[in-house]
């Protein structure tokens, strides 16, 4: 058999989702499809065909690989590929379209090469860029329906996004004057002294990256853009988009030496706590399924970041809730998607009975709705388990039960919305039953069967790589 | 002081002033001058640091500085004003620019005290809580104002903060030329591309005047 070079898989990984970026701007729609579908699947195998050889190392002074860098290429282009895949159905729905089909799969796929950038790279400079690089990439995404309040979203999101950058920035500014270099590898390798600097600057980046992460209070953009976004475009910034963002800090605060200075470590977990409680408790009054779906995502990054906060076995949690909920999530914004596409509402009290409308959406839906909230046997269940674990092994009983309430709280508030969007008594004077649209729902139950593949820990090569990669950024397994 | 001392420290009050005088302005046009002058500022403030010390960097920052946010930025914010009118004032604001002045200069004072307490120690050339302080007081002006035109101007002042701490302590950080054409090319977008879609999608200035005709 011969052997591989990894590189070669990592030059994929760049290669194809910048090129299906350009050569989807070709004058004829089908063939911009096509491209940018063959270049998401090659993106998606090079991904896969990184963790089954489990590829790690340096290459050349600014790219690299890891185990933790390897689980979250597979995590982005899963769902880069299966929202590409949605989008022609989604694409025919839209009346007025801001963007061409092929512009929209250009933009698609450079939103995707830049996540993957962020990925590949090892420098903390060029992973700002990459950072910087989806907003501008995805920025003009969400105008495609052409709606005054998806301007106003759009303009929201680029201008949050891009100040909590900019504070990104600063943070960085502050680490090459105290360090001398953003190299990550070098950093990670022999992690600076513990100064005031040094602690300010990963505070600051936790404030800038936490901006595009979603957390509280800074997160006002989040919302608005996943909710006025396409579905196939929310699927990614919800599912991929905030993870990665939540990566670029972690290669920031991995730089700390492990335990983790205290002053930091309780900065992070106050920033998760209260995100999650606060996303937990907004999304109960919300009437549009997709603003919805949208707390729920900054419910799910605050869990994820006091897994971060908390370390050892609840940062493996963390990683494992991240992957599940990037799948499920994105399962439940492609049926969101179909239920707009039919029923042409986003409002949760002007849908009702799917189970008889769109039996195989419905279906989907309410398995993508109890995934995203943490039911077992999906992997998010898991993760948010050994989150608790984790928090009462640290002898931090508060911060399981902020965990508890969060997560019971966002579980109801999701599932009986949602429930009632199912199982509702069909609205009076609805006569007309909108027909399933095309199979786009097959995707979700793609993605959930993935989601539902971590749970019970059956996918070989993620499962250990997850595990690596909890171990490599100084968590501890169960 | 040497004389390069001086130079910095003078263009530096002047950027602090400027960046005050944007939070006490409800008027648009005014404010779009005032950025103009600010990366004026910084233009020179970086055309003397690239004189002094030879650097190529320094003289790229500075010509992008110039040619991006003195001139075709404030000259395309300018057009949007010239086309509507509505958007020369912000909504609510007279009254409540006595309020941003005092918070700005409030902030300013303890953004400075909280600079001295944490990073004076690896930053002790004078004047470098400078662009610590520019950046809260761009954070303020996003934070506080809703016109969009506003909100752009306090989106160059964090990247003029941004270009300024560079310049001022971190010239050898890697690849700063090509971060600074990033933000200038997100700066670009945002006026050039999301302003005009603004325009094309709300429609008539009787739809927007919603919320900006007032004041």
């Amino acid at each position: 058999m011969i052997a591989i070079d990894p590189s070669v898989w990592l030059f994929l990984l760049l290669v194809a989702p910048s090129a299906a970026a350009i050569l989807s701007l070709v004058p004829n729609a089908r063939v911009s499809e096509g491209v940018a579908r063959a270049g998401s699947l090659i993106a998606f195998a090079a991904s896969v065909a990184v963790l089954v050889v489990n590829a790690s190392g340096v290459w050349g002074p600014y790219l690299g690989l890891d185990s933790l860098s390897d689980v979250f290429l597979f995590m982005v282009t899963g769902v880069y590929a299966a929202s590409i895949w949605y989008s022609r159905g989604y694409l025919r729905s839209v009346s007025r379209p801001f963007l061409t089909p092929q512009v929209y799969y250009g933009l698609l796929s450079a939103f995707a090469f830049a996540m993957i950038f962020v990925l590949v790279v090892t420098d903390l400079g060029l992973m700002w860029i990459g950072v910087e690089a989806t907003t501008v990439a995805s920025a003009l995404l969400i105008v495609l329906e052409r709606k005054p309040a998806s301007v106003e979203a759009a303009w929201r999101y680029t201008l949050i996004a891009s100040a909590g950058l900019t504070i990104a920035l600063f943070a960085l500014l502050l680490l090459y004057t105290a360090t001398g270099t953003l190299d990550g590898v070098r950093l990670a390798a022999s992690p600076p002294a513990v100064t005031l600097p040094i602690e300010m600057a990963v505070a600051l980046a936790l404030v800038g990256y936490g901006t595009k992460v979603g957390l509280f209070p800074m997160h006002t953009w989040l919302p608005d853009a996943h909710s006025e976004a396409p579905s196939p475009v929310s699927a990614m910034f919800s599912g991929v988009l905030l993870p990665t963002a939540l990566y670029a800090f972690l290669r920031v605060y991995r730089i700390l030496p492990t335990p983790v200075p205290a002053l930091v470590s309780n900065l992070v977990l106050a920033f998760g706590v209260v995100t999650a409680l606060v996303a937990a408790f907004l999304l109960q009054r919300q009437r549009s399924f997709k603003r919805l779906l949208a707390y729920s995502s900054m419910e799910v990054m605050g869990l994820a970041v006091i897994g971060i906060a908390l370390g050892g076995v609840a940062l493996y949690g963390a990683l494992i809730l991240l992957v599940a909920h990037a799948f499920a999530k994105s399962a439940a914004f492609y049926c969101a998607g179909n239920v707009l596409r039919t029923t042409r509402t986003t409002r949760i009290d002007e849908v009702r009975d799917l189970r008889t409308s769109l039996p195989w959406t419905g279906a989907a839906w309410i398995g993508s709705a109890a995934a995203v909230t943490g039911a077992p046997p999906f992997g998010t269940f898991l993760g948010e388990l050994l989150i608790v674990v984790g928090a009462l092994a640290a002898g931090l009983v508060w911060v399981a039960g902020v965990v508890v309430v969060a997560v019971l709280v966002a579980f109801l508030g999701v599932n009986s919305q949602i429930g009632r969007m199912v199982f509702g008594e069909a609205v009076p004077g609805s006569s007309a039953v909108p027909r399933e649209p095309d199979s786009g729902y097959a995707l979700a139950y793609v993605n959930l069967a993935v989601a539902v593949a971590i749970g019970v820990a059956t996918l070989p090569y993620l499962s250990e790589a997850l595990r690596a990669a909890a171990v490599f950024l100084g968590g501890a397994l169960p | 002081m040497d004389s390069s001392a001086e130079v910095v420290a003078l263009v530096g009050v002047g950027i602090l002033l400027t960046a005050l005088y944007l939070q006490s302005e409800s008027f648009v046009d005014p404010l779009i001058r005032a950025i103009a002058l600010q990366s004026l500022l910084l233009g020179v403030l970086l055309g003397w640091l690239a004189w002094t010390e030879h650097s190529v960097d320094l003289a790229i920052l500075a010509a992008l500085a110039v040619a991006v946010r003195v001139l075709f930025i404030p000259y395309v914010l300018r057009r949007q004003i010239r086309a509507f009118r509505w958007r020369v004032r912000e909504l609510h604001a007279a009254h409540r620019v006595t309020g941003h002045a005092l918070a700005a200069v409030v902030l300013a004072i303890v953004a400075w005290f909280v600079f001295q307490e944490t990073l004076a120690s690896i930053f002790p050339e004078p004047g470098a809580a400078l662009p610590f302080i520019l950046l809260v007081e761009g954070l303020l002006m996003l934070a506080t104002r809703s016109n969009t035109i506003v909100q752009v101007i306090g989106y160059l002042e964090e990247e003029n903060a941004v270009v300024y701490a560079g310049a001022l302590f971190a010239q050898a950080f890697p690849l700063f030329v090509e971060v600074v054409v990033f933000l200038d090319v997100l700066g670009v977008v945002l006026v050039g591309v999301i302003l005009s879609i603004q325009r094309d999608v709300i429609g008539t200035p009787e739809e927007s005047a919603l919320e900006e005709l007032a004041g």
